[in-house]
């Protein structure tokens, strides 16, 4: 009996481990796929190891993290050990107090507390801001910088302010532990109080220590959410890049980054965890080589060795946390935030290595999420590339800087049809980007007959294989083009007509979900039938699923041009420009277009295309998807650029958009 | 005395290839109260477990009225223990504690024999309210465990053992925690108790003055085997070795030979004694207690010595006499000065002659166990008692 | 001399003011301002339209807390049960899997629930669809698991279990063994000694589980939005599309944090209460 009752517990205990690990399996085995699919295995191939190490956007991060991971965990080691002490000798109400506020980042939800600290930092900003303009005003001995920004180091305090708690946690009930004579006795025996704090508390609660430690080390380096609303601009952990990647496709190179680190985690454990094993089997002291470490050091030698030691560790620890906060300020930089996948990366480097600025590349999901993260503080970028109607409401309210064009002179390059269009008519604020169109993209494999009308998007004989855009604006145009009424309506009537056709098709379960870069993978994947999507990317889905087709409806759709743009009082001006200059040129078009398939606005590049491709692939361009890429003009008749809206209706979207999210 | 309740046949026990059990049989009475005796180690502890059914022994067998009970677990055996921690549920109050095992019982149903039902509320809360009273402990019934003392929490486990009514009633070194006072208060108070319900006690302990208080039998034990069993008396006047003379009492254990029946040699004299039914010169060990000697004139004495030490121990003088280089200790009401030069004189029936055994000459001069209470340091001091 | 122990503390106690306190302050203020600094109400007259999401999250979030404690439990006991050995591999094991960021485990289920997913290809090959539709009529080419309630509850109990693991494993293993011996003494058979000693002894574990997972789970917004498709939000979405989202609005997101906030510690405040009474309640 007892022998079964065994074997179901360990089958149960199998059961979770498969759970578990069945997916972390699947990640690790198919870092190692050819392909760059995640469900289908076409061969053996070490390749993603290869380029993960070449792919700087993903090796930045891994960097990123895993300094601020040992940072956080160093300090917030060392803080909160001191701060278990201190809380230990506290009478005991002042202590629950304490223990009560201490816990709050442990059981706030991690948004709130995301959100909290990002609230904070922003209007502590504002407030040094104006403090520092007034102090370097009256003196003149100490320049304040009077523009602080979201960046490592409010990454590394809300790390360290998570991480302290969990420190806390695991050190306290070790102090309570220990006998309250100990340190007496030390005395006693002759130790001075901090020999007694060396000698006998911190061996008594190492244990404590370490896996406090061990905890918030694994929390920081599991941590995105905080990360998410504090690190700003300049840096991005590994979590907030995967989190980037899987709106769209994750590539396997994260898969291979993750089965590195995996392992040697795993790796690292085993080891510890026989070591202890074996000491303990031995009888030996549980931990030989710290015990060796701390017997050499109890020489007068080592002693003098240890204090060395330590000064080496401190002025060490100092001079990285200035060069890190150094080497930001001494390379020239530019934080570029744009699309997903809306670059060709090696352009990235190109730039890097002709100018040796260094480029910090985010990505935004919508217009409307740029624009929160403008609002919020916590994006301060240099170039944004917004679609045209929220650079209209982004001149509005005054965030762009003009641009100094005697700096960008490819502008020249730029085809006159896209000058001075009605987002910037006097040319003072932006270089276009890439323009396209939005369209329907659907599975021929799934639909019959050509779909040639918006109505698709709102017909339940698709229902759950729709995905309809998760941003306001594209997704009340699909509708408000299918009702025949001008994208750029401020009609109240008009905009709930369109929005109760959303609402309706959604209660009856046409749409599978409400998606912006997933679509990639969701269509692709054939895993739905129908989507509205913007044109180029269609081409790019095509490369990895044939049955796809797309098509501008009939009544008619959005025209969309994204432009780069310089924020106002961008600490990066200047290289901003000059991100700017060379974005424009026709080459980094070229490629710009090969990669994304959106239209160039760059004249030569618009026209040299077809030849660039027929040299590039050996083939010739398909004229069907030159006209995809760079719709004719018969179709941009039928399409309607966006216009920014007047504030009462935005607010309109927004309550409108949040109702049908409920 | 009554008849046989429990018998351990043949019972061994090997804890990662140590054996803590060696070929152990005992049997015990009803109504007895036996105590197992020893140092820290010597398996009385796994005896009282496998009695009470937390370990399953090597081989060997447990009858419990006869019948085997190797198998049968704890929770069935009318046996109840008390532990040596206490073990008292923090989740619970103290009439919760007392009343946990009544809860537990089931009995045939007076309507419905077939069907077996719960013990109904009243008759619990009387029962437990007795048994509180019979420990003293009347009014204590809502207290949280943990707000008691030491004392109180020992008479609540006796009470959550005895409520249950078994025959026989585990012990496992429940004074232990306690302060001497205390500790001699609850040892009257065990007897009492016993000898009030009358069921079998089997006490564990290391201590031997408890041992010679409360028992009607004494098990000496050592290293997974028994060196003696036998009344208080016998135990203490007749040790069958070294060990067991050294470890009940203090004792002077000096290597002697048999002259011949009811004569031994020590330090080449001969002293008369008693014993008897040894070979002739046959070495022996004899012990001698240090209240069975007599001080008197040096030219009286059977043997002359120098006083080294002298310690006043209230009710007598502990001296320590140097003979030849053995020293001796007497525990006399007489006052020697240290230097003096006296002689002693023992009767014949305070000495004691025992067969050499393998305990021979490991307890030189009068050392008793020191290590004894070793176990009491393990006690956990309370916690967060010196605030507020 | 020996100096003041408690002056340690200082500190960290103003860090805490600073990092911890001030940006609560800071959403409390928030939430009770318009978007020019003035002080208004309308945030929370808006909480109405709002009440769907809430009862939504909590929902989930309270299905995925139940199956985390029904798989977690019995885990942590079964593995306090275990040999020394055993159960330090799995104490690893169950927090390796952390180390693998969780957006991507997430992203894993994502392959292995889609509709053409892992899963769907494994029922197809082994005919399981074709029998589905054989046996009640239907025509399905998958199981739709992706873009459901239930695939969001999936992530969380994937994402959270250990959270509950953990600390009821901690105080099971910490508990006096002999107070199951006692148990067993005073005539309990294991089912008794389970219910009366071991699970009331170990209900501060599981209370903390359960806040563990809760709270994580009632306000996680990538999950939902990677499993669940969007179509239904959360509050975590709900709050995040208001700071970083599609729909800036801080004031409104501030108000419903703290509106999930103030649910959240009312819920843990009376959950500790009926914790307190359930002890009472095993008494009796």
């Amino acid at each position: 009996m007892k022998r079964q009752n065994r074997l179901g517990s360990r089958a149960l205990m199998a059961l979770v481990f498969l759970f578990l690990y069945a997916p972390i399996l699947l990640l690790i085995v198919f870092s190692f796929n050819k392909g760059n699919s995640n469900i289908v295995w076409t061969g053996f191939s070490l390749d993603w190891y290869r380029s993960l190490f070449q792919n700087r956007l993903i090796m930045r991060s891994v960097y990123t993290t895993l300094l601020v991971s040992l940072l956080a965990t160093a300090i917030s080691t060392a803080a909160g050990t001191f701060a278990a002490i201190g809380f230990y000798s506290l009478r005991r109400r002042s202590r629950a107090a304490l223990n009560t506020v201490n816990s709050i980042p442990m059981m706030n939800a991690d948004i709130v507390t995301g959100v909290a600290m990002c609230l904070f930092f922003v209007a502590f900003f504002s407030f040094w801001g104006d403090f520092s303009v007034w102090f370097n005003s009256v003196q003149s001995v100490v320049v304040l910088p009077e523009r602080l920004t979201l960046g490592f180091g409010t990454l590394l305090i809300a790390h360290v302010t998570f991480d302290i708690p969990y420190v806390i946690l695991s050190v306290g009930p070790k102090l309570r532990q220990m006998d309250k004579n100990l340190v007496d006795a030390a005395q006693d025996l002759g130790c001075t109080w901090m020999q007694a704090f060396w000698k006998v508390i911190l061996p008594e609660i190492k244990p404590g220590i370490a896996s406090g430690a061990l905890t918030a080390f694994t929390m920081s380096v599991d941590d995105f959410i905080i990360s998410y609303f504090t690190a700003g601009s300049s840096s991005s952990t590994l979590a907030m890049t995967i989190y980037g990647m899987t709106k769209k496709r994750v590539t396997p190179e994260i898969n291979a980054v993750s089965t590195l680190l995996f392992v040697t985690v795993l790796v690292l454990l085993v080891i510890v965890n026989l070591r202890e094993a074996r000491a303990e089997r031995t009888g030996e002291e549980r931990r030989p080589v710290s015990q060796k470490l701390t017997r050499m050091l109890d020489t007068p030698k080592g002693r003098i060795f240890r204090r060395g030691a330590a000064v080496v560790l401190a002025a060490s620890f100092l001079i990285v946390v200035v060069l890190l906060t150094g080497a930001t300020n001494a390379q020239p930089v530019v934080n570029v935030c744009s699309w997903g996948e809306y670059i060709d990366e090696d352009l990235i480097t190109r730039f890097e290595e002709e100018t040796g600025i260094i480029v910090n590349y985010q990505t935004a999901e919508s217009n409307e999420a740029l624009y929160s993260l403008l609002k919020s503080g916590a994006g301060d970028y240099d170039v944004i590339v917004p679609s045209d109607y929220m650079i209209s409401q982004l001149i509005e309210e005054g965030m762009l800087a003009e641009l100094d064009y005697g700096q960008i002179p490819n502008y020249t390059l730029i085809s006159e049809r896209f000058k001075g269009l009605t987002y910037d008519p006097q040319e003072r604020y932006t270089v276009p980007y890439a323009w396209g169109t939005v369209g329907i993209i659907y599975n021929t494999a799934k639909v019959e007959g050509p779909i040639t009308s918006w109505s698709a998007m709102f017909d339940e004989k698709y229902a759950g294989n729709v995905l309809m855009f998760r941003n306001s604006r594209d997704a009340m145009a699909t509708a408000l083009s299918y009702l025949g009424y001008s994208l750029n309506t401020v009609d109240e009537t008009e905009l709930r007509e369109a929005f109760q056709l959303l609402k309706d098709a959604k209660s009856r379960g046409v749409y599978q979900s409400f998606v912006m870069d997933e679509i990639f993978q969701k269509l692709e994947g054939g895993n739905a039938a129908i989507g509205a999507y913007y044109a180029g990317d269609y081409l790019t889905m095509l490369e990895n699923n044939e049955d796809l087709a797309f098509v501008v409806p009939e009544e008619g759709s959005n025209w969309f041009m994204d432009a780069m743009c310089v924020l106002k009082d961008a600490p990066h001006y200047e290289e901003a420009l000059a991100w700017i200059n060379f974005i424009a040129s026709t080459e980094a078009n070229l490629a710009n277009m090969d990669y994304l398939w959106y239209a160039s606005p760059n004249q030569e590049a618009l026209e040299q295309y077809p030849a660039y491709y027929e040299e590039l692939y050996e083939e010739p361009l398909d004229q069907e998807a030159y006209d995809i890429i760079a719709a004719p003009e018969e179709v941009l008749e039928r399409c309607e650029a966006y216009l920014v809206l007047p504030l009462e209706t935005r607010k309109l979207y927004n309550e409108l958009w949040t109702e049908l999210g409920i | 005395m009554s008849k046989e309740l429990i018998r351990l046949r043949d019972l061994c026990m090997a804890y990662d290839d140590e054996l803590v059990l060696d070929h152990l049989n005992l049997y015990i009475n009803d109504k007895e109260f036996l105590t197992l005796l020893g140092p820290s180690g010597c398996g009385k502890t796994t005896t009282l477990r496998i009695i009470g059914g937390f370990t399953t022994p090597g081989s060997g067998d447990v009858l419990f009225d006869g019948v085997r009970i190797n198998d049968v677990p704890p929770y069935k055996r009318q046996i109840n223990t008390v532990f040596q921690k206490y073990a008292l549920f923090p989740h619970l109050n103290v009439f919760e504690n007392v009343a946990f095992g009544l809860r537990m019982q089931r009995r045939p149903d007076p309507a419905d024999p077939k069907r077996r039902s719960k013990l109904p509320e009243e008759e619990i809360r009387q029962r437990v309210l007795e048994m509180l009273e019979a420990v003293s402990l009347k009014g204590f019934e809502n207290r949280r465990t943990d707000a008691l003392s030491g004392g109180q929490q020992q008479r609540v486990a006796i009470a959550r053992a005895l409520v249950n009514r078994p025959k026989v009633l585990l012990l496992d070194e429940p004074l232990g925690a306690l302060d001497l006072k205390l500790r001699k208060d609850m040892q009257i108070e065990l007897k009492r108790i016993q000898q009030q319900v009358g069921i079998t006690f089997i006490y564990v302990t290391h201590d031997q003055e408890e041992a010679l208080t409360m028992s009607d039998t004494i098990v000496v034990m050592d290293k997974g085997s028994i060196q003696q069993i036998g009344t208080p008396e016998d135990i203490y006047n007749e040790p069958k070795n070294a060990f067991v003379a050294d470890f009940i009492g203090e004792s002077n254990i000096i290597d002697g030979v048999m002259v011949r029946d009811k004569l031994v040699q020590m330090y080449g004299r001969q002293f008369p004694c008693l014993d008897g039914g040894f070979a002739e010169n046959e070495p022996v060990d004899v012990v001698i207690r240090p209240e069975d000697i007599d001080i008197v004139p040096v030219e009286q004495g059977q043997l002359t010595g120098t006083v080294t030490n002298v310690t006043f121990k209230g009710m007598q003088y502990d001296i320590i006499v140097d003979f030849r280089g053995f020293k001796w200790l007497i525990q006399t009401t007489d006052h020697s000065p240290v230097g003096a030069r006296i002689g002693i004189k023992i009767d014949p029936d305070g000495i004691h002659v025992m067969k050499k055994s393998r305990y021979s000459g490991l307890y030189g001069d009068y050392s008793s166990f020191s290590d004894e209470y070793d176990e009491l340091d393990t006690v956990e001091p309370e916690e967060g008692g010196d605030e507020a | 001399m020996k100096p003041k122990l408690s002056r340690f503390a200082i500190p960290y106690v103003v860090w805490m003011a600073l990092f911890v306190v001030a940006p609560i302050v800071l959403v409390v203020v928030y939430a009770f301002s318009n978007d020019l600094g003035g002080f208004t109400l309308e945030n929370f007259s808006r909480m109405g339209t709002y009440a769907v999401v809430f009862g939504r999250s909590f929902k989930l979030a309270l299905i995925a807390t139940f199956i985390c404690l029904l798989i977690g439990y019995p885990v942590s006991y079964v593995m306090s049960k275990e040999g020394e050995k055993f159960q330090r591999a799995a104490m690893v094991l169950i927090m390796l899997p952390m180390w693998i960021n969780f957006l991507l485990r997430t992203y894993s289920w994502m392959s292995i629930l889609e509709n053409n997913g892992l899963l769907n290809q494994v029922f197809q090959r082994i005919g399981l669809i074709r029998l589905y539709n054989g046996l009640f009529g239907t025509s399905l080419e998958y199981f739709p698991m992706m873009n459901t309630q239930g695939a969001v509850v999936l992530g969380m109990v994937y994402n959270y279990l250990p959270f509950m693991i953990l600390p009821i494993y901690s105080v099971i293993v910490k508990l006096d063994g002999s107070l199951v011996e006692a148990a067993r003494d005073l005539g309990a058979d294991s089912l008794n000694v389970f219910r009366r000693v071991i699970l009331p002894l170990s209900l501060p574990g599981v209370l903390s589980g359960i806040t563990m997972v809760f709270v994580p789970s009632v306000s996680t917004f990538a999950i939902s939005k990677m499993l669940g498709g969007g179509t239904e939000l959360l509050l975590g979405d709900l709050i995040e599309q208001q700071f970083l989202g599609g729909a800036y609005n801080p004031q409104l997101g501030a108000a419903i944090s703290l509106v999930m906030m103030v649910i959240v510690v009312v819920c843990m405040v009376v959950m500790n209460r009926f914790g307190e009474g359930e002890e009472q309640a095993v008494i009796l």
